[in-house]
């Protein structure tokens, strides 16, 4: 095996070390939700680094079927947390997307749009939120209404009926509107960045809006970069990992210039890719700046759980609460504990746990429009453990399965309301 | 090589997703989990019902292709490795539980139940199957009685053949045999389920297998003990067992493994010991107190440096799972590691443990050692790089003669992973050329023209 001929096709495969790494106990079997929808080996954790084994060791050829298996892996990373070995199965698959970019660049037209939505619209704030304004005006307009209602969304393909069911409710994006600083209230206990994600900002202004309400009501000064740019993790998700490089180096240049105790996130999957800058940087960027970022990365349930939650003055929410765990809170970022702690800690809360609580939503950024039918059965499972709980609110942290969980939650007419965990604590924090 | 028309009949029959032959898919199902082997198969098929897994048999036999039976895949003695070839039959599609017969204590299961939801099943009933190998949450039923598995509760309740009560079992010529049955006694013949346990899918297919229940334990305590040697924990488990008490998990971990441990499950095991015994009691709460007690004296008489016992049911589950991962996260620290399932008489444990010392440092190799002491059985593994040809022939120097000094002391080549293909030449120093000469005679007389799982458990002449 000394002799091996690697067969990927481009820089920037996976390390041989890593695939090396699996000793094939299969104990990620049980823990993948692709490997659960289809039983099928090539489809698991285990299977996937395997075959990007055999690519290393020349074995196999870079194939058409080992791309498919990249993009079919939900990135969840559950099999992470359950291989004793340290193996990262969706790491290696993340990069194999990189080389599947490489091997197969696909359709003239399919390509353009992407490489136009990843390289131009993502990366610019202001694009960005400039082409959502056709959206807007289409649900103030009642457009919405007329189209939902019509089964126009029938004639077309599965995923834009899908996509345009989930679009929540929107506003104006928060971005601009944010102040650069909030002040901290009462004794001040520090200063904070926050890192405004685009989703958050985009499809969630008011969760992110509460965050930094909370974060200074909680004593810390906040500051949020106005020219912080996408995190990269679509990028990553879609194999384009020279975007990402540029997007992570602009936005860790920019928040080390922040005298800064924690660089804050609302949101789970940038959190978990900001934490991976330091990997994703490592021959770009000096490592000591590279540990310095990495260092003062934190999600906000973390952050609050380690400064500890002042509860004084917390109005009461009187609710019965259920958690769903973010594949990219808990798995990615091993945060697990701390959102429980703050929910318990808001009076009135009582928390209900589901069954499988961090099993994937089978959201995962695009996963969710490319798989609709893979994901509506994903879905099924994790509404079954919700229903069974009861509760008034489905909690998450995380827009991506916010947006999966709201639209699931409508499609089976179940009495939840799905909110971010900030929001809740908004609520009990007094204006 | 399989044909078309072969490959065509079998989607006909089974559905096009249960015949796979492209080749990624071969790629993942000619592996287990022993390290360095893997093979290419012809064919895999996934068989849902029993008329598809005879109908697989006939394409096999009309082809003349080998026919490797395969569960999840995590044995550890290559004993689903398709070396030659041929059709890999994956039973994992045919996984119901049939019946939960409470009347007689026992459940009826297809071969590719996973071991947990057949022990979850049955608890939620009131009752206990005790076979609980490290990889219950994966492995199947099927394979655990192939590979007669062992696992953290052998040593008061024993392996999976003590709980097997019946077999059906396909036979390569297509015939269907039904052996043992729910009786509690029955010496009627030979003992053909006895014979098939642990057969390793050389003589036939398993596709319905029935187990014994027991009404689970009252209660439980769970005790850790630390040392600062090996020999003196091997020591103290020779004296629990010597002091009449039986707990019902008695485990050990070394330093190396604690470690590797510590880093994937967090749950704060002393680094600085050398040596860590997980014992379990359990049945009757007076017993158990009682016992609790005993084995608390003897570890305190054996030099044990801390003891504690574990808070609360919590607690112990969270370090029996910990124990469970033991080999897994010994894989953390090198890109190969070979782990080996040497068993000796108990009253050998201590002198194994210096031998795998003394040897360790002889073929300068970082061995982890972790296994089911209270039963003898032990996993030294040798983390090592398999592209490091010079590390992987000390390896080999190692275990060829750790297993010397093993027979020698009356133990065996393995006490719960089988003998596959990774340990054939052991096998055969063990029981000698005049057993595996009687073990061929018995392997031919069920399959005669040698199609089931060749090449597995006895060396070929």
């Amino acid at each position: 095996m000394n002799n091996k001929k690697s067969n990927f096709p481009a820089d920037d495969a996976p390390s041989y070390e890593s695939v090396l790494q699996c000793m094939r106990c299969g104990f990620c079997l049980p823990t993948c939700p692709t490997f659960a929808l289809t039983g099928r080996e090539r489809s698991s954790p285990r299977g996937r680094v395997a075959l990007a084994r055999a690519v290393h060791e020349g074995r196999l050829d870079f194939t058409e079927a080992l791309k498919d298996e990249s993009f079919f892996c939900l990135d969840c990373r559950a099999c992470a947390t359950a291989c004793p070995s340290g193996v990262k199965a969706g790491e290696v698959m993340e990069i194999c997307r990189g080389q599947a970019r490489s091997a197969f660049p696909g359709g003239h037209l399919s390509a353009t749009l992407r490489r136009f939505v990843l390289e131009r619209m993502l990366p610019d704030p202001a694009r960005l939120e400039g082409s959502m304004l056709p959206a807007r005006l289409y649900q103030r307009l009642g457009i919405q209404w007329l189209v939902r209602h019509s089964h126009l969304l029938k004639l077309g393909p599965d995923w834009l009926e899908k996509a345009e069911g989930m679009l929540p409710k929107l506003e104006m994006p928060l971005r601009p509107r944010l102040p650069e600083l909030t002040p901290a209230r009462g004794r001040k206990r520090g200063r904070v960045a926050f890192f405004l994600g685009c989703v958050m900002s985009l499809l969630y202004p008011e969760v992110s809006r509460q965050t930094v309400r909370v974060l200074a009501h909680q004593g810390f000064d906040v500051i949020t970069p106005r020219a912080t740019r996408c995190c990269g993790a679509p990028h990553l998700a879609e194999g384009d990992r020279q975007t990402a490089r540029r997007l992570a180096r602009h936005n860790l240049e920019l928040f080390l210039a922040e005298e800064v105790d924690a660089i804050v996130t609302d949101c789970a999957g940038c959190g978990a890719i900001l934490k991976e800058y330091d990997e994703l940087l490592a021959e770009t960027v000096p490592a000591g700046r590279r540990e310095t970022f990495r260092a003062r990365v934190r999600d906000i349930s973390e952050f609050l759980a380690e400064a500890g939650l002042r509860t004084d003055g917390l109005g009461e929410v009187r609710a019965s609460v259920t958690y769903h765990e973010p594949c990219h809170l808990c798995h990615a970022q091993g945060i697990s504990k701390q959102p429980r702690e703050l929910l318990r800690a808001i009076p009135g809360v009582e928390l209900r746990e589901m069954n499988e609580s961090s099993w994937c939503c089978g959201s995962a950024a695009t996963w969710g429009l490319k798989f609709t039918d893979a994901s509506r059965q994903i879905l099924k499972r994790k509404l079954d453990n919700v229903r069974a709980t009861g509760a008034d609110y489905l909690v998450t942290a995380n827009p991506g399965c916010q947006l999966q969980l709201a639209w699931g939650v409508k499609q089976a007419g179940l009495p939840q309301q799905v909110r971010h965990l900030m929001e809740l604590l908004g609520r009990a924090t007094p204006e | 090589m399989i044909s078309q028309t072969a490959v065509t009949a079998l989607s006909e029959k089974l559905g096009r997703k249960n015949v796979l032959s492209e080749k990624e898919d071969l790629l993942t199902l000619g592996y287990d989990a022993t390290p360095g082997l893997s093979a290419l198969p012809d064919i895999a098929v996934y068989p849902t019902r029993l008329e598809e897994l005879l109908f697989a048999l006939q394409v096999a036999r009309d082809e003349g292709l080998a026919v490797v039976p395969r569960g999840s895949g995590t044995g550890l003695s290559g004993g689903s490795v398709p070396h030659k070839g041929g059709m890999v039959l994956c039973l994992g599609r045919m996984n119901r539980i049939l019946e939960i017969d409470e009347a007689n204590l026992t459940a009826t299961v297809e071969p590719g139940v996973i071991t947990l939801d057949l022990f979850d099943a049955v608890m939620a009933k009131g009752l206990f199957y005790p076979p609980d190998p490290g990889s219950q949450k994966v492995s199947t039923l099927g394979g655990n009685v192939m590979e007669n598995a062992g696992g953290l509760r052998g040593l008061k309740y024993g392996v999976t053949r003590d709980y097997v009560m019946a077999l059906q079992c396909v036979l390569p010529d297509g015939s269907v045999i039904d052996t043992g049955g729910k009786n509690v006694k029955d010496v009627a013949g030979y003992a053909f389920k006895d014979l098939l346990v642990g057969s390793e899918g050389t003589l036939g297919v398993i596709s319905q297998i029935t187990v014994r229940l027991i009404p689970p334990p009252r209660s439980k305590k769970t005790l850790l003990a630390y040392f600062d040697t090996m020999p003196k924990a091997g020591e103290a488990v020779t004296r629990i067992i010597a002091a009449r008490i039986i707990p019902s998990t008695l485990e050990i971990m070394d330093r190396t493994t604690m470690i590797c441990v510590e880093e994937h499950a967090g749950i704060g095991l002393p680094l600085e010991m050398a040596a860590l015994l997980l014992i379990e009691v359990d049945g009757h709460p007076a017993a158990v107190e009682e016992e609790a007690t005993a084995v608390r004296t003897v570890l305190q008489q054996a030099g044990a440096a801390e003891i504690k016992l574990a808070a609360d049911a919590d607690e112990a589950a969270s370090l029996a799972a910990a124990r469970r991962t033991a080999l897994s996260a010994l894989a953390r620290k090198s890109p190969t590691t070979i782990l080996e399932d040497a068993t000796v008489p108990r009253s050998k444990l201590a002198d194994t443990f210096a031998e795998i010392e003394r040897l360790a440092e002889k073929y300068r190799l970082v061995v982890g050692t972790f296994g089911h002491a209270g039963d003898g059985n032990l996993h030294p593994t040798v983390l090592c790089d398999e592209r490091d040809r010079g590390e992987m022939e000390r390896t080999h120097a190692f275990y060829e003669e750790l297993y010397e000094k093993v027979l020698a002391w009356g133990g065996t080549v393995s006490g719960e992973h089988g003998i596959g293909l990774a340990k054939k030449a052991f096998l055969a120093r063990q029981i000698g050329p005049a057993g595996i000469a009687v073990m061929r005679r018995i392997k031919n007389s069920f399959d005669p023209r040698g199609m089931l799982n060749p090449g597995k458990i006895i060396m070929e002449e």
